[in-house]
């Protein structure tokens, strides 16, 4: 078995190929899915986290809100009656209540409508009854006659507890004001109890942006304004962009999410705040899940890809394996493909053509050892029957042809051993021009002899007629040559004899050395024939003689003692060419058929 | 057996140290007087996320009443390297525990105004080691004079008990006088630092012809509510304290900060500081309640009707 031919390496393989193809098909949509999906994912959960911050910032509002409400409700009670000038118990009686139920005020002044102090009762200092002090000028006094309700800035006692002043004025200038100095540390239990989330709170800054109420209510004790700066400036970064949660830092400087809704009636503003971990939560969540969706979906991809591409090239690994063996002249080998589709049948077809290459290889094997004793049209004959039974040994009439040169051996002798291989050269390709083109089989070469045989192993029309124009071929051939080689050599001549008889014919020997050959008197009398022609002469027998004798003009020459032979044997010559024959002599109202 | 067990407490101590931080907690009294402030403290400390004895362990020094102890008993807690000493129950558990140490934190209770005591510069900045609560117990001794006339309102004399001892004594006789003053009454001063005084105390009020006995804010005082009550039904005097212990015990009437809300927050402030806050971050916080309990029992005996002024705006009335 010869080497696989070298075949140059591509640049490019197609299972990367395939592989990168498939792979991008399938990601490609995935990635443009997922990265669409994450962003308006996205969008949605920002949006959201807006809506939900903006309702409870509303909500914390709301909740505020009532506090004061409440705190204005209760004193609105204490500004319905109008003022005489003796003051009854029932009043004092009613503000200490008020003070019981309303832990967040401090004190409390009744002023009448004359703006004199009517009643004072508090916590920590002493109650004043009846002091009538003149209050008219008070700004809670002015603010609450004015507006009917009137809040005070927030001040912070001892620079730490924030208070405010609420002032109510009644329906009628007569009911006179109500006063309150109100605890800001009571609006803990309300801004304590307002999550967002997990651990988002709220908190409330005044209109200068003092932290007024937190759910650390140390921040707001400790007054520190310096401290209070990041809730300022994220109170401003939400007032740049008003309706939008906003990011920015509390006052630990963690990162959070904020949105601000004003408190009605006062000039404050609540801020709920949720740590940006906790808020963009639900979002990092969904972008996880869909980073996690999108690698695992690149990998199947990968692995789908890769099994598409083995199984798409895999075949034809197998079909170039397949090929470059068959190619190597393994014909026997066969590819097994069970795809199902293309594949195989592009495999069957691999194998059909292997088949008929090995077919055909045998039969060119079976002709070429033909070829080197038959004539090869005729071995051409026996590969298409397909039936060399021919070649069997049989016993029949054939007609047996021998030529050799006239004075060779003298030649050989004198001439260098170029010059006599170069003209043996020219010799048997003359010869074998004329048995291949006569339908005749070569039998073998010895020296300048060569012993042709007709109707065997293929039998044939008129071999006595064939043999005889095969004859006169291989004369005008050599005749030819002989013309040619005068330089070199004066003496030689060309001599031919054929005789017709039955014969012993068949293949003797083993494949390799196979040898075709006849057996009987009539391949010695054609051999003896030959050997007393004379140069350009054609000595026929007498039975080739009366075989061809209607058609070929022939001379009778004088009968001759031949070796082998006990009596004179009968001798004819075809004319010689010399004479101008025709180039081919004819059975009359026939062309001549050979196969 | 005994060498054994010796061995294994040198081994299980230094690991519960390591392990726990400690408070050092600095009493004026014995355990027994401190109970309610101390389960106000727990829920403090727990609300801060300690418990004692799972993440935090607390070790006690109790004066017994001998408040020249404090100091020396303060000095030992910082010896030991608390964590954070707790000194509550007035200004002077406060004082000592300020001057044993200036590196450990802090946290004081007590019902007087720590600015003017001197205990810290700044209610909102306290700077230093030192934060803490305080009630408004020693500031509303006037409301209580105020109460006390209201009662006994045909009268004009009145007696103020006052505990030389105090630090905050001499401001309270400086406030009570002024407001008497404004009340148009007359005052008779006495004093008590020792138990042994009460009685003579209150026999004194009847000799000079005093309607009532009110007590300045003095945690001495406070934390004896339940002898005074009884000495208080035994003279057939009306007296009214700082602290609703007193009510509670038989006494008349009490008006003053709400104990258990101060001590709580200095649990709250005991565990902030363990959780590392600082105390000069931490704002002094008053305490915003101040509570009237009356006895509507007591009051009988007495021949006292409490006026509906006083019945309105009590936060509890006993009957």
């Amino acid at each position: 078995m010869s080497t696989r031919p070298a075949v140059a390496n591509p640049r490019t393989s197609l299972f990367r190929r395939y592989f990168l193809i498939l792979f991008g098909a399938v990601v490609t949509p995935l990635l443009i899915a997922g990265g669409s999906e994450a962003w308006f994912g996205y969008q949605d959960q920002r949006a959201r986290l807006n809506d939900l911050l903006d309702a409870e910032a509303r909500l914390a509002s709301a909740k505020i809100a009532d506090f004061v409400e409440n705190i204005r409700d209760q004193l609105s009670w204490t500004v319905q009656l109008p003022w005489s000038e003796t003051p009854g118990d029932r009043r004092r009686v009613e503000a200490l209540r008020l003070l019981r139920q309303v832990p967040a005020i401090e004190s409390l002044s009744l002023v009448d409508g004359q703006g004199r102090e009517r009643l004072f009762v508090s916590r920590i200092g002493l109650n004043r009854i009846d002091s009538r002090e003149d209050h008219s000028a008070k700004p809670a006094v002015v603010g609450a006659r004015a507006d009917r309700v009137w809040f005070g800035p927030v001040t912070f006692i001892a620079d730490s507890e924030p208070f405010i002043t609420v002032a109510i004025a009644g329906n009628r200038a007569v009911d006179g004001v109500a006063v309150a100095e109100v605890n800001l540390k009571f609006i803990w239990e309300v801004i304590s109890a307002i999550h967002v989330g997990q651990t988002g709170e709220a908190f409330v800054l005044d209109r200068p942006g003092r932290l007024v109420a937190h759910p650390d209510i140390s921040l707001v004790l400790r007054a520190d304004r310096a401290a209070q700066k990041p809730l300022q400036d994220l109170r401003s970064a939400i007032l740049a962009r008003p309706g939008q949660a906003t990011a920015g830092h509390d006052i630990r400087g963690n990162s959070v999410m904020a949105a601000m809704a004003p408190i009605p009636g006062l000039d404050w503003s609540v801020i709920v705040k949720q740590p940006l971990a906790e808020a963009f939560g639900p979002i990092y969540a969904a972008l996880w899940r869909t980073g996690i969706l999108l690698v695992a979906g690149a990998l199947l991809a990968a692995g789908l890809a890769y099994w598409l591409a083995q199984r798409m090239v895999g075949p034809i690994r197998v079909l170039e394996e397949g090929a470059a063996r068959i190619g190597a002249g393994q014909f026997d080998h066969r590819i097994t493909i069970k795809t199902g589709d293309e594949f195989e049948r592009l495999a069957d077809r691999f194998n059909e053509m292997a088949g008929e290459l090995s077919v055909s290889q045998e039969r060119s094997d079976r002709i070429n050892r033909l070829k080197r004793f038959l004539a090869p049209p005729v071995a051409e004959l026996i590969d298409r029957t397909g039936d060399d039974r021919v070649l069997d040994g049989r016993r029949v009439e054939v007609v047996v042809v021998f030529c050799d040169l006239r004075g060779f051996t003298a030649f050989s002798s004198r001439a260098e051993p170029e010059t006599i291989i170069g003209v043996l050269r020219e010799y048997y390709d003359a010869l074998e021009r004329a048995v291949s083109d006569h339908g005749a089989t070569l039998i073998n070469y010895s020296g300048d002899g060569v012993m042709a045989l007709l109707n065997a192993p293929v039998s044939c029309s008129d071999p006595a007629l064939r043999a005889v124009n095969m004859a006169t071929a291989m004369q005008e051939n050599v005749q030819k040559l002989l013309a040619s080689w005068r330089d070199l050599e004066d003496g030689l001549g060309f001599g031919v004899g054929l005789a017709m008889g039955p014969a012993t014919v068949g293949r003797i020997g083993e494949e390799g050395h196979l040898h075709y050959t006849a057996i009987g008197n009539v391949v010695n009398l054609a051999s003896r024939l030959c050997s007393s022609a004379e140069d350009s002469q054609i000595l026929l027998d007498r039975i080739a003689a009366d075989a061809v004798r209607s058609q070929v003009p022939l001379t009778e020459l004088e009968p001759r003692s031949l070796k082998g032979f006990d009596q004179p044997v009968p001798v004819f010559a075809a004319v010689s060419a010399s004479l101008g024959r025709p180039a081919r002599w004819e059975r009359s109202g026939r062309r001549p058929s050979y196969f | 057996m005994a060498l054994a067990g010796g061995v294994t407490a040198a081994w299980t101590i230094p690991t519960r140290a390591q392990s726990m931080p400690v408070i050092g907690y600095l009493g004026s009294e014995s355990p027994q007087r401190y109970a309610s402030r101390l389960s106000a403290f727990r829920e403090g400390l727990a609300q801060a996320g300690f418990v004692e004895g799972r993440n935090v362990a607390i070790e006690f020094r109790w004066a017994e009443g001998h408040y020249g102890q404090l100091p020396a008993l303060a000095r030992e807690l910082a010896g030991r390297q608390v964590a954070v000493m707790v000194a509550p129950g007035g200004a002077e558990v406060a004082l000592a525990a300020k001057s044993a140490t200036t590196a450990i934190p802090i946290v004081f209770e007590m019902g007087g105004d720590p600015i003017a005591l001197g205990v810290v510069d700044s209610l909102s900045r306290p700077g230093g080691n030192l934060t803490g609560v305080s009630s408004l117990s020693v500031e509303v001794s006037r409301k209580r004079l105020e109460f006390m006339r209201e009662v006994r309102s045909a009268t004009k004399t009145f007696a103020v008990a006052i505990n030389p001892a105090s630090p905050t004594s001499t401001s309270q006789l400086k406030n009570l006088h002024a407001a008497a003053d404004s009340l148009g009454l007359t005052l008779v001063v006495l004093k008590a630092s020792t138990e042994e005084e009460f009685d003579g105390m209150f026999a004194a009020v009847r000799e000079q012809g005093a309607a009532g006995l009110v007590f300045s804010s003095d945690p001495y005082f406070a934390y004896r509510s339940r002898l005074l009550a009884e000495l208080a039904v035994r003279h057939g005097v009306p007296a009214m304290t700082q602290s609703r212990d007193f009510p509670m015990a038989g006494g008349l009437m009490s008006y003053g900060g709400d104990f258990h809300q101060s001590h709580r927050q200095t649990g709250m402030y005991a565990g902030r500081i363990l959780k590392g806050e600082k105390p000069s971050d931490l704002p002094v916080q008053r305490v915003t309640k101040v509570e009237l309990f009356i006895n509507a029992k007591a009051a009988q005996p007495l021949g006292i009707t409490f006026p509906s002024s006083l019945l309105g705006s009590a936060d509890r009335i006993i009957e």
